[in-house]
Parts: structure tokens; sequence; C-alpha cells
């Protein structure tokens, strides 16, 4: 285990003298790329499946622009707090492992669970480079087994799908939609008790994302029903900061 | 596309089925090769003295708390997206938070319900677009001008973010589903049965908590299914 390609120092605590190593750079951009290729390549498979099963390419164009849009609230989140990590991990790690494949949550849990095991603690005086690089591969091996269950339990559940579809579409036209009420209600309702702020920005979104709704029904303005999410979120966020700060 | 075999519904989505797992599966197998790569060089070639062993208790304390989840959230998600999206949701990432909200506006701006040809590539082209959106704004935001907005952006704002995001989209969310769903009965199922989890189920199981989510969206199908309106004349999935 010592071939020192690139100087890094077991007990340095300048992590970042390792963590924007430009083989890191390299990497990182490299599952940037993968992702748009991925991108391109089901766009272009999606819009040549879509006006066969009636659905004009207005519509496709139209979906595609209201998922763009969904996720600008929802993204803005993710840059605000990936920047706010980047003195722990340094760029790459942090465009990979909180940007993409993982959630800023479940990654820095990862992280800080990896370095307790070292006796440290992120961004601790003992958090040196040789914590953050066994962190960093704990984290993206955890991550890299996600991605491994996906890739064998896909096809799985695929063929299980078809054949319920077949035996009982009744019952297949209702999972995906019971299967998502129940995800985010659950999501919703366990953000509740985490404190009082939280119940009522809870109440808030939803107050607006009802009245953006209902805005976009009685306007009849299309571009309010993909717009209403990002809205709805910056109210409430907003609501959230003069709370906290009061 | 001219092709006589693709006249139809069922070929041309079998056709877009096997291409998106084609796809989907050396994209993914691609990423996860390359998110591993740099990690693997810091480990062994960069001289910091690291043991098999702090590799593996430091795995092993990572995977006693999400281990479960590499099973479990797979398992949760794939009735909603689909076998297409499954191969972009676990790479890109931001799932509950980002891609799934993402899919339901469009669904929702298209009049399609999920799970019907025209919702499942709704949700893909969806996520392409919510890809689009993030890769561009962490490149530009993170990767270019992080180290600058880093210092120019108050602490508080940021702190704020991180805490609160949470409830400013889940409960917009939650509220944009309802709606787009259209579904009284599941609609009421899923909540009561996400309460009774809280507040009831968890406090007396806390070992339970770690598949709470998986709970309630297994038992919203399952009572969901039983409830079921009988009489209401039922469409077939091909919308």
């Amino acid at each position: 285990m010592h071939f020192p390609l690139s100087a890094g120092d077991p007990g340095s605590t300048d992590i970042l003298a390792i963590a924007n190593n430009p083989f890191l750079w390299f990497c990182a951009l490299g599952v940037f790329a993968v992702i748009f290729i991925q991108t391109i390549l089901y766009v272009r498979a999606a819009k040549a499946a879509a006006p066969h099963v009636d659905m004009p390419l207005r519509e496709v164009k139209e979906a595609f622009r209201a998922g763009a849009v969904a996720s600008i609230g929802p993204s803005l989140s993710v840059v605000l707090v990936a920047i706010a990590l980047l003195a722990l991990f340094g760029t790459p790690a942090v465009l990979v492992r909180i940007g993409l494949i993982g959630s800023a949550s479940t990654e820095t849990a990862s992280a800080n669970l990896a370095a307790q095991s070292m006796g440290a603690i992120l961004g601790g005086e003992n958090y040196t480079q040789q914590v953050f690089a066994v962190a960093f591969m704990a984290m993206s091996l955890s991550g890299a087994m996600w991605m491994l269950c996906t890739l064998l339990l896909t096809p799985v559940l695929k063929r299980g799908g078809k054949s319920l579809a077949k035996r009982n579409p009744a019952a297949m036209a209702l999972i995906p939609t019971a299967a998502l009420l129940g995800a985010f209600s659950m999501l919703t309702i366990a953000e509740i008790p985490k404190s009082s702020i939280h119940m009522m920005l809870v109440l808030i979104s939803a107050a607006s994302m009802a009245f953006f709704l209902f805005l976009a029904k009685v306007l009849h303005a299309k571009w309010l029903k993909e717009w209403a999410l990002g809205f709805a979120i910056l109210i409430s966020i907003t609501a959230g900061y003069l709370m906290h700060t009061a | 596309m001219s092709t006589p075999t693709l006249t139809n519904a069922d070929a041309s989505m079998a056709r877009f089925e096997s291409q998106t797992t084609r796809y989907g599966s050396l994209t993914m197998t691609a990423g996860l090769i390359l998110s591993l790569l740099g990690p693997i060089y810091l480990v062994f070639f960069s001289g910091l003295q690291i043991s098999p062993s702090m590799l593996l208790v430091a795995l092993a304390a990572v995977a006693a708390t999400f281990g479960v989840f590499w099973i479990v959230e797979p398992l949760t998600y794939f009735p909603i997206l689909g076998s297409a999206a499954m191969y972009q949701a676990f790479m890109i990432g931001n799932i509950s938070n980002k891609l799934l909200p993402a899919a339901i506006v469009a669904q929702s701006a298209i009049d399609a319900k999920p799970g019907t040809r025209r919702g499942d590539l709704a949700a893909v082209m969806a996520i392409g677009g919510a890809a689009t959106v993030h890769l561009t704004s962490l490149l530009v935001f993170v990767g270019i001008f992080g180290s600058w907005l880093v210092s120019v952006i108050p602490t508080e704002m940021i702190e704020v973010a991180r805490v609160y995001i949470l409830p400013s989209l889940m409960g917009a969310v939650l509220v944009q589903a309802i709606v787009a769903m259209k579904q009284v009965r599941p609609t009421i199922v899923a909540i009561a049965l996400s309460l009774i989890m809280y507040f009831v189920v968890i406090p007396l199981l806390p070992s339970l908590a770690l598949f709470g989510t998986a709970l309630v969206v297994l038992f919203s199908i399952i009572v969901s299914w039983i409830v079921r309106d009988r009489k209401a004349i039922h469409t077939p999935a091909a919308d």
C-alpha cells in the first residue's frame, strides 16, 4: 500500500491538498459525462416511443421542461448544502457524493460513521488526510452497493411487474399511485414532529402549493403548475429563515 | 421510426424498455466504476498508509446503518419509477427530494398517471430535464464558483437551507401528488397509515424506524387494493 504517486500525508489535516487532486476531478467529471450520455440516450428512446402510445412530441417536450423547472428549487437547495460541505470533502467528492449519486444527509452520515470508526469526527482536529480517504472510500462503497442492488433487482422486479400486469391489470394500475402516495405521506409526516418550525413549514408549503394549483386551474395557467413547486419552496424556506432568525 | 414493427404501441414500448435497460445498466455500471476509482486512487496510491482493516471497520460502520437501504430503497421506489427510470434515479441521486417531485409535476402537466405508458415516458423525460438542470447548476455553482460562493453566502442562509429544505419541499409535493393522482381512497389510506406508522408503530417498536417508509408503501398498496372502488369502470392501463 505504499505507492506514493501523489504526495499524501496520512497525519496532515490539510484535507484539500489531496481532496482537490486532478485525478479525483477527472473521475468526478467522468460521472457527470456518464449521466449526460445516459440522459441523451434515454430522451432519444422516449421520443422514439412516444408517438406510438398517443403521446405527441409536444407532450414529450413539455414533460422534459416540467421536470427541469420543477427541479430548480430542489437543485439549488442541494447546491447550497453542497457548498457548505466543500471544506470537509473538497470539490470532486462533494460533486459526486452529495450532488449526484447520494444525498447530503445520507453521505454526510456515512462519512461521519466512517470517521468515528477511526476515532475522529468530520472537521475535528483528528480529521486527517487518512481519515478523509477512508471516509470517502466508505461513502463510495456504500453508494456503489446501492447501484449494485439496483442493477441486480431491477430486472427481477421488472419480470414480476410484467407477470402481475398480465394476471391482474387492475392491480398494476393501482400500485404506482398507492406507492407514491404512501412514500410522500410518510416523508411529509416524518418532518412534522422535528420542531414547531418544521410543522409550520410543512403547512405553509402545502398551503402555497394548494393555492398555486387552484390559481393555475382558475386562470388556466399551465406554466404555473410547473413553477408551483419552486414558488412553494421559496415561500416556505423564506418563512423558515424569518422564523429561524427571529 | 418508420419500420412497420413499430406501428403498434406494445412493440414500441417493448423496444423502449429493452433500449433503456441496455443503456441504463451500461451507464450505471460505468458510473459505479468511475465513482470508485477516485477513492481507490486515494486509498491505495497516495501514500496515506491505510490498512485493509481500517476500510473494513469503516464500511461495517456504514453498512450497519445504511445496508438495509441498499436493498429496501430500490424495492420501495421501483413501483413508482418503473424499470427505465430506476437506472436514472439511483445514479443521479436525491430521489425523493428532487427526481420524484419532478416526475409528479411532469405527469400532472400532461395529465398522465404513474405506471401507465405515458406516465412512464413522462417520468423518464422529467428526470432527464431534472438531471440537465441539476448537472448544470452543480457544475457552475459548486464546481466553478463553489469556493467563491462559500465566502459570500451567509452561513445562516446555508444552515436554514440545510435544516428546513425537507419540510418546505415535502408539504408541497404531497399536495401536488394528491391533486395529480385524484384518487381519494388511496390518499386517505396512505395518510392514515403514515400517521399510524409514525405515531403508534415506531414509538412501540423503534427498530422498525428504518423500514418505516418501505412498510407504509407496501401497506398502502395492499390496503388500497382491499378498499378499492369496485364499482368504478375500469379503464385499461394503456391510457
